[in-house]
């Protein structure tokens, strides 16, 4: 299902995609989308539209990504004439294409140096600032680009995509509450995104130390992930697995006594074992449901994803050896 | 049935413009008459058949409930409707608005939707081996 499509490209690239991607770069650089023709005849005769430039972007960076260095600087320069130098994008795009070809890690810091002179400049630069945290991620400095996401998130805290990026930061260093803090911060602008809601489940699930309290919270949210989308994998995975995990620790009477811990408090009661038991059940079935038409090759289903599928599969094939 | 919604909007048109020019001609030559019946029935069918024309042409309906037009988009994914760009690219269908969070790789994934934030240094490297390695998978 990995189509090629520089329009939309699929959310995750792998080098054949990639390839197949960047070997249309001769067919799109041999026809110009502005017209040459003087002014207002050019507005008439032009065959760009708002398309083509999407393609154009999306082109340049699996060049990029492929190592056709030359076919690149050819859509940057063409990028550059249509919307001017001083573009915020296209000074962005000039600094992928500089990071790319740096070979050295000092050649890296010469670009990093440079947005820092753009953003001394002009510090309102968002995509500049965006790439700056790139950089320090690529040069293996996690902490540094932490305080650089947290800068610009003060500065401007409804960057969704940056509180997203904090949020995997935190959580690859192991520091789950401040992970769990930033993909709050997501939900806050926008409560429906599915995506979102297991995240901070799969977080919950992870965090340590595991207690009763974020195991419940992680199922809470990966049944609002159900909720708001009726096929999400990811969200019947993750519910299968937290009512798992559940289980055995609801039936333990001791560990269900209340105590005044300030974080069970918030949690809520925990749910209640039958519950819990039917929210695996139905994590089941659906589960088993969404693997046996994928596997029949039903055209509605062909939208998911092969290695998400194969998961599943094997989850209820441990599953089922358990229970026999 | 896109043939057939075409068929009944041509059909309808040329009746309706019939009935509507017969309408015209007969007001111009007896002022005073009433319409007969056959211009009558002509316009309604018309009318009826263009209706019927533009129900079945019209694009399918999207789910009302969210869970549902949500799931919708997993299930099917992205797919062709039979338009293309000039450079030949296909537009597809809609996607998961949520996709520029980035969050569907999971924890450590490989999920690419984070664009500002693109790591083009780890991705050419990632390419690199994979064609050094000869290629495969």
């Amino acid at each position: 299902m990995s189509h090629a499509n520089l329009l939309a490209p699929p959310s995750s690239i792998p080098p054949p995609t990639a390839l197949s991607l960047s070997q249309k770069a001769p067919l799109i650089l041999s026809s110009s989308p502005t017209s040459s023709l003087p002014w207002p005849l050019s507005l008439l005769f032009s065959r760009e539209s708002p398309e083509s430039w999407t393609i154009h972007e999306n082109l340049l960076l699996s060049s990029l990504r492929t190592g056709d260095d030359k076919a690149a600087r050819q859509i940057l320069d063409r990028l550059t004439t249509r919307f001017g130098a001083a573009n915020e994008r296209v000074v962005a795009l000039r600094g992928i294409y500089e990071e790319a070809l740096a070979t050295t890690p000092a050649e890296l810091e010469k670009v990093f140096q440079g947005y820092e002179k753009i953003l001394r400049e002009d510090p309102t630069n968002l995509a500049v600032r965006k790439r700056r945290v790139a950089v320090l991620k690529s040069l293996g400095r996690p902490a540094d680009a932490i305080t650089a996401l947290t800068v610009l998130l003060e500065h401007s805290p409804t960057d969704l995509e940056a509180w997203a990026e904090l949020g995997e930061l935190y959580a690859a260093q192991g520091l789950w509450s401040q992970a769990i803090f930033c993909l709050e911060e997501v939900l806050l602008v926008l409560p429906n995104a599915w995506s979102a809601h297991a995240q901070l489940a799969t977080l919950y699930y992870l965090s340590t130390p595991s207690s009763l309290s974020t195991l419940s919270l992680s199922l809470r949210y990966f049944c609002r992930s159900i909720e708001l989308n009726d096929s999400y994998l990811r969200g019947y995975y993750g519910l299968k697995l937290a009512s798992q995990k559940l289980i055995p620790l609801l039936s333990d009477s001791t560990s269900v006594k209340r105590n005044n811990n300030p974080e069970e408090e918030e949690a809520g009661p925990p749910p209640k074992l039958a519950t819990v038991k039917k929210l695996e059940e139905l994590a089941t079935s659906k589960l088993a449901e969404i693997v046996r038409q994928y596997g029949a090759g039903n055209k509605g289903w062909a939208g998911l994803d092969e290695a998400e599928v194969i998961a599943a599969r094997a989850l209820l094939d441990r599953d089922g050896k358990m229970e026999r | 049935m896109a043939f057939l919604g075409a068929t009944l909007n041509t059909v309808g048109l040329i009746f309706l413009t019939h009935a509507v020019y017969s309408t015209h001609e007969h007001t111009a030559t007896f002022p005073h008459a009433p319409l007969p019946l056959d211009i009558t029935i002509e316009l309604l069918v018309s009318i009826l058949v263009l209706s019927a024309g533009i129900v079945l042409t019209s694009p399918s309906l999207k789910p009302i409930e969210w869970a549902r037009w949500s799931g919708k988009l997993q299930r099917e994914g992205r797919h062709g409707e039979g338009k293309w760009t000039r450079e030949g690219e296909e537009i597809l269908s809609e996607g998961d608005p949520y996709a520029f969070l980035g969050l569907d790789g999971g924890i450590g994934g490989k999920g690419e939707g984070r664009m500002g934030f693109w790591d083009v240094r780890g991705k050419r490297k990632e390419y690199a081996e994979w064609a050094r390695s000869g290629g495969k998978n």
